[in-house]
């Protein structure tokens, strides 16, 4: 019996998928001989998350982690491997262990469309077999921490996507899971909606000890929310661990920033610069550097023996830039 | 089993259905149309003498009953369950601690319990109009019911066999369309079975689907003889077993077959 919330070991997905090539004449050979090909999705990732903690789960579009969550979810056979979530094997789909999980995917809803949620809640806690008298006390602790007591009774089609996240919130956390998926939460909403979703997570997850395992493409979610991120890349496991972490230990380059106290800095840096640094100049005279991690130092000291420098400063990348080259897989490990 | 949350999932969604009424009042009538329209050519051709042993007033009595055993048997959700395979909403229902088949039979019944309420007395007010002369027994409107469900039964789950083959095949629509056609010419809806020329009634008798629409209509108007009614009977459980065992098959296979299609 493992100590943590979720734990899974070499988990691997092999889809079997038809492949045909455009056009009628393919289509109708495919018709009588269909030819598959075998896609590696996910190949063999291991992690393990305790209770409680908010884990990011990111990688570019298609590095598998949709599939990775399908399948914690119990919704897709792996290959091989194994999972164990809250004591249970998801692909069983016991009831007990769906009572125990939730899943939030920013781009279905879950929602009746066309009567208010306060009827869908209803049946929800029928659903997971909840007593009317719970369901009503989690609906309004819920109602009251995400600030909806008027969407109560307004039908959820003529809600805006900021609110109806809002009701999927509560639908999803209605049986008091102790794991929840959050399926690029964010995706669409406007900035102050990302903020307070962002931050009812972060309260909820205080209150409850909910363990949270969230897939985004907006950094700003997994900064705010994640203290860990595993990153997937192809199907595999590509780095596990703190995100500032990420950014330092895979960021192949530093950003410094300095003022210099003389006319023409640009043409000055030239000269006492290597030539693979590159100048990005700002407004003002203020003049941005890349410098490659391992000389920026050797480089920032010839520097300010050689040049006036007003003002200094050395920062890592944006997160941003350095997942960027990270999806787009650049050698940056 | 979960019958709590079914019987709350199927109390909503009547609710969310009585919201679009007007959309299932008119899905509704253009399902009459057709009856409607046998019910008049029939009536013309039988005139005042009789066609296979038919009257005109036992054409109308025939049509109008048909229009609501159609009514109650036609299985509208079968045509969503390929869709919702194949665009991945099937997930969300996987998701909860309940067979997704609940989904299913709440929108089936939520769909007749709208669909009847405006069915039934439209059916009616054309009875009071038409005023054919009928002979109800009280043996026929026993027989009647059990036959009703089983057809309902049947035409649900030979339908939703069809459509869970959504699981291996792109679209299934093409399968629950050519189950329309079949179903239109030898289940009484062009015409009675009894009308039918010989072979296509031997057909008719022998496979499926008089059993979803046409049988209990014989039955509750007493066009059959005993030993037509006890073989009929016999068939529509047969092929009532076949329809389940094939659906019990094609979910448990298919579910291990799904590969959760989309986000």
């Amino acid at each position: 019996m493992p100590d943590s919330q979720i734990e899974v070991e070499n988990l691997t997905k092999v889809y079997h998928v038809p492949e045909r090539e455009a056009g009628l004449t393919a289509s109708v050979r495919s018709f009588f001989r269909r030819t598959y090909r075998d896609v590696l999705a996910v190949k063999g990732i291991s992690f393990s998350i305790e209770a409680g903690e908010i884990v990011g789960f990111i990688g570019a579009n298609g590095a598998g982690k949709t599939t990775t969550l399908k399948m914690l979810t119990g919704l897709l056979q792996p290959s091989s491997g194994s999972a164990t979530i809250a004591g249970f094997t998801p692909w069983e789909r016991q009831p007990a262990y769906l009572r125990r999980i939730s899943m939030v995917m920013g781009n279905k809803s879950q929602m009746l469309w066309d009567i208010p949620p306060l009827d869908t809640f209803r049946v929800l806690g029928a659903i997971y077999g909840l007593s009317s008298v719970e369901a009503a006390r989690t609906v309004n602790e819920l109602v009251e921490l995400l600030q909806m007591q008027n969407l109560l009774t307004k039908p959820v089609r003529n809600m805006s996507l900021g609110e109806r996240m809002k009701c999927e919130l509560t639908a999803a956390l209605i049986h008091r899971p102790e794991v929840l998926f959050l399926d690029e939460p964010t995706i669409g909403l406007d900035v102050s909606a990302q903020r307070r979703l962002r931050q009812f997570i972060v309260d909820y997850n205080r209150q409850s000890g909910v363990t949270v395992m969230l897939t985004s493409h907006y950094m700003a979610d997994v900064m705010e929310l994640c203290n860990r991120v595993i990153l997937i890349q192809q199907g595999k496991l590509i780095y596990d661990g703190d995100l500032a972490a990420l950014s330092q230990q895979l960021a192949p380059f530093k950003l410094v920033r300095l003022t210099l106290n003389i006319d023409d800095p640009v043409r000055a840096l030239r000269a006492c610069l290597p030539p693979d640094a590159e100048i990005l100049a700002g407004m003002n005279g203020d003049i941005t550097l890349r410098l490659d991690r391992t000389k920026t130092a050797h480089i920032i000291a010839h520097l300010l023996n050689s040049l006036p420098v007003d003002d200094l400063s050395i920062e890592n990348p944006p997160i941003e830039a350095v997942i960027d080259q990270i999806y787009q897989g650049e050698e940056v490990l | 089993m979960n019958h709590r949350g079914g019987w709350a999932l199927i109390r909503s969604t009547w609710l969310s259905w009585m919201e679009q009424r007007t959309f299932f009042f008119l899905v509704a009538f253009g399902w009459m149309v057709p009856p409607l329209i046998y019910l008049f050519v029939w009536a013309t051709v039988a005139g005042e003498s009789t066609v296979g042993g038919m009257t005109r007033d036992a054409f109308i009595c025939y049509y109008l009953v048909l229009s609501f055993v159609n009514q109650v048997t036609y299985s509208q959700t079968n045509w969503t369950v390929g869709d919702m395979i194949r665009m991945g909403d099937f997930n969300r229902l996987l998701l909860y601690p309940m067979s997704p088949t609940y989904n299913t039979l709440a929108s089936e019944f939520a769909g007749k319990a709208v669909m009847l309420s405006f069915v039934v007395p439209v059916i009616l007010g054309l009875g009071l109009l038409l005023r054919p002369e009928v002979a109800l027994s009280p043996a026929g409107i026993a027989a009647f019911l059990p036959t009703l469900l089983l057809a309902w039964l049947l035409r649900f789950l030979w339908g939703y066999w069809l459509a869970l083959l959504a699981f291996w095949l792109t679209r299934t629509d093409a399968l629950l369309a050519l189950q329309d056609a079949l179903v239109f010419v030898l289940a009484g809806q062009v015409a009675p079975v009894a009308v039918l020329p010989g072979f296509i009634q031997t057909l008719a008798v022998l496979l499926p689907f008089r059993y979803m629409i046409g049988f209990p209509v014989e039955v509750l108007l007493g066009q059959l003889a005993v030993g037509e009614l006890l073989l009929g009977f016999g068939l529509q459980v047969g092929w009532l077993l076949v329809a389940w065992i094939l659906f019990r098959i094609l979910w448990r296979r298919g579910l291990r077959h799904y590969e959760a299609v989309g986000g």
